[in-house]
């Protein structure tokens, strides 16, 4: 009996003893990583600084401008090309009917030299273009005359903008 | 007694054996004695050992249930590894761009003791560092001291060079190094650094305490963008009209937040002392004094801004009040006389349209001597201006303000301040008459400091409005920038040499503020001693060099500064800035 109990604190007492140095030993290789990682860290914490000091040299204006002129040549903002609404945007002017509508779709894209004219104008106008331009075939005016604005799927921005203020 | 008895009744028992008495036998005399003591020492022994476990179990209890003290007494061992803070802290720009940042740079260090072979590791280190002087270096290896400087501050490439030699006794020192990525972009502004980062000008100097040990950077409210545009076009006016410096700023004349700051020549913030590449005849002071804040000077005419205000402000005069320049005004050996003569009485528009020294004088002595003295200083103009870089200039001002000083202020003569200044005090007259200081550290947007009023909402909007004649019809035409509303005045001075003023040396500058209608940023441009050239017609006054440049950088920096361009010819422009006195009147070119 005596002898048993004797046994089981030592069986205890050793476990404990090899738990408690285990544990010890886990912790110390633990400490170890985290020392490890964290020198690894800072290592890669000072690279970062270096990068982004880099960074800041090779996107300086110099550079940058040097490079725009080699590569994109783009320049400052003019204040034409800034408008503070939509409205504020020419409409474009609708193409005047035109007899042959192959070449009318053709011209579409082009900018037009009455751009700047708003589209209600134009578009009283241009029924009566046909009879004052000189007549190319003897087929009546294709459905464009009748209608300006076919409302067909829009190209471009400027085209549904148009197409948005005709219909109003 | 059972068992004993039982042992006893054994018959197999041995013969020789004798059970052992299970009775306690209680000794007599000595022994009991002896018995005693041992219990006592059994006793207290047991009672110490109580007394360290309980201790050992109050202090359990305390770390678990109390918290255990001081939380960096429990991580103290873990700390064997931290990130040294850097000694200084970044500067950024108010985007974010790093204008200076530590990094860390190792230094080559030799322990000559315990170099074996000199002359080998000279030839070697020679072959990584070209410039090194090998003589001087085996002299250091051989000195048979136990610490000598290589070099200090190698690259990561040299440093792994140096290690890929594989000589014994050279070792490594972690140092750290301030780099300034933009270079002499924000020199100026920034400043730099000695070997062992202490700061040695510029917001480095200005800031010191500030950096030192910080870990967040430092955000200024300089724009990297502006910075750069603004210094272009200067250097393209320097190299325009060959002058021999410049300075120039941008600021927010809502927030007193300087935007840009540039001072021509400049230097190299990395190798301070290096002669410049392009420019190698400029001396190094002239490329290390700050024209911006440190500089002195006669602004000349665009000092007429003040004398216009502070007559309006204390009501010696109204924008319709008249003055008679037909004729120079002689006084002690002195001739105020008018560079763009009219020869007629003029209107304060007029006077400051056409730039009238005459008519600015007549103005300053209607209102006084102690009135104009009082009105510079309410506007700070005759205290060194308040900064974050460490550089700034000292005023020059007349001890006695005599009528002559009167009127030679009056147009910007006689009284030499920093462009800052001037700069700080006209953002005031344009922003609705409230002085704010001057800061490089960048506010938390919409943050508008307090200030102090210096001159009323009604004189500010009757200065904007003729702040804009001029751009529109006087001597600023060429600062106009369509859609941003420029308004401003020109300034053309001529510089003090020995005792006298010189008639060739010219100092040119331009303040404008836009929108003028409502006032966001001030654009100040200077530069020194512009020589005429063909395209300029034989001018060199600030009409014909610092106007057009300020107008190029309003171009540019306007969409950046997201500034909406407005149609000036608009109804709404118009009303905001018409002078009541010259409607109907026709306006003379000057």
């Amino acid at each position: 009996m005596i002898k048993l109990s004797t046994l089981f604190w030592l069986v205890l007492a050793s476990a404990v003893g090899f738990a408690m140095f285990a544990v010890k030993y886990g912790v110390q290789s633990l400490e170890d990583e985290l020392n490890r990682t964290k020198r690894a860290i800072i290592a890669e914490q000072h690279a970062i600084r270096a990068d982004e000091a880099e960074w800041a040299y090779l996107t300086r204006p110099e550079t940058l401008d040097e490079m725009n002129r080699r590569h994109l040549s783009l320049g400052p903002m003019s204040t034409k090309q800034l408008r503070t609404s939509v409205t504020d945007i020419p409409l474009r002017a609708v193409a005047p009917a035109v007899e042959n509508p192959i070449v009318a779709v053709a011209d579409q894209p082009a900018e037009s030299p009455q751009s700047s004219i708003p589209t209600s104008t134009v578009a009283s106008i241009s029924p009566e273009k046909p009879t004052d331009g000189p007549q190319l075939s003897k087929a009546p005016p294709p459905k464009a005359s009748a209608k300006p604005v076919a409302p067909r799927r829009p190209r471009s921005l400027d085209e549904l903008i148009a197409q948005v203020a005709a219909s109003r | 007694m059972i068992a004993v008895q039982r042992l006893d009744e054994n018959p197999c028992r041995p013969r020789h054996f004798k059970p052992p008495p299970c009775v306690a036998i209680i000794p007599d005399g000595p022994a009991k004695q002896a018995l005693e003591a041992c219990r006592s020492r059994l006793l207290v022994t047991g009672g110490l050992f109580a007394l360290v476990f309980a201790v050992v179990a109050l202090r359990v209890v305390e770390i678990v249930a109390v918290g255990g003290g001081t939380a960096e007494s429990q991580i103290a061992r873990f700390r064997a590894v931290t990130e040294p803070a850097p000694s200084h802290a970044d500067i950024l720009d108010r985007n974010g761009n790093v204008l200076a940042a530590t990094l860390d740079s190792p230094s080559l260090y030799a322990n000559p003791k315990q170099i074996v072979d000199a002359t080998e590791a000279v030839n070697k280190l020679v072959r990584v560092f070209p410039t090194l002087g090998a003589a001087e270096v085996y002299a250091k290896l051989t000195s048979g001291k136990s610490f000598v400087w290589i070099r200090r501050h190698l690259t990561p490439a040299e440093q792994y060079d140096v290690n890929q030699l594989g000589i014994p006794g050279l070792e490594f020192e972690h140092e750290e190094r301030r780099v300034y990525p933009d270079g002499d972009l924000t020199s100026h502004v920034v400043g730099y650094t000695g070997i062992d980062n202490a700061g040695f000008a510029g917001v480095e100097r200005g800031l010191d305490d500030v950096l030192r040990g910080r870990r967040e950077p430092l955000e200024l409210s300089l724009d990297l963008r502006l910075q750069y545009i603004l210094r272009e076009e200067l250097q393209r006016v320097i190299d325009d009209f060959t002058a021999k410096g410049g300075a120039g700023l941008i600021m927010d004349v809502n927030s007193g937040e300087i935007l840009a700051m540039t001072s021509l020549p400049d230097f190299d913030p990395n190798r301070p002392t290096a002669p410049d590449p392009e420019h190698p005849s400029i001396p190094l002071a002239d490329r290390m004094f700050n024209r911006a804040t440190l500089g002195v000077y006669e602004l000349g005419s665009i000092f007429k801004i003040f004398t216009v205000a502070m007559a309006l402000d204390c009501g010696t005069a109204t924008v319709g009040s008249t003055y008679d320049a037909s004729h120079p005004i002689r006084i002690g050996r002195f001739t105020i006389s008018d560079y763009h003569g009219k020869h007629r009485v003029l209107s304060v528009p007029e006077i400051l349209m056409y730039s009238s020294n005459i008519g600015a004088a007549r103005m300053a002595v209607a209102a006084g001597s102690q009135t104009q003295r009082e009105f510079l200083a309410r506007l700070g103009l005759l205290k060194p201006p308040k900064i974050e870089v460490s550089e700034v200039g000292t005023p020059h001002y007349p001890a006695k303000w005599r009528e002559v000083n009167v009127m030679t202020i009056a147009f910007g003569h006689g009284i030499s301040v920093t462009p800052l200044s001037f700069a700080t005090a006209a953002a005031a007259l344009v922003n609705g008459g409230i002085l704010r200081p001057a800061t490089l550290v960048k506010l938390p947007a919409g943050y508008e400091p307090r200030g102090r009023r210096v001159i009323s909402a009604k004189t500010s909007e009757q200065m904007r409005k003729l702040m804009r004649l001029v751009v529109e019809h006087g001597t600023g035409t060429m600062a106009a920038a369509p859609g941003y509303v420029v308004g401003g005045k020109t300034g053309t001075a001529d510089k003090v040499s020995g005792r006298h003023y010189a008639e060739r040396k010219l100092l040119s500058s331009f303040v404008g503020a836009f929108p003028i209608n409502d006032p966001k940023y001030l654009v100040l441009t200077m530069v020194d001693e512009p020589h005429p050239n063909k395209q300029s017609h034989g001018y060199a006054t600030a009409g014909w060099t610092v106007a057009p440049a300020t107008s190029r950088i309003i171009q540019r920096i306007a969409p950046l500064l997201g500034v909406q361009p407005v149609d000036e010819s608009s109804p709404e422009v118009q009303r905001a800035l018409m002078v009541e006195s010259l409607q109907g009147k026709r306006i003379e070119a000057y």
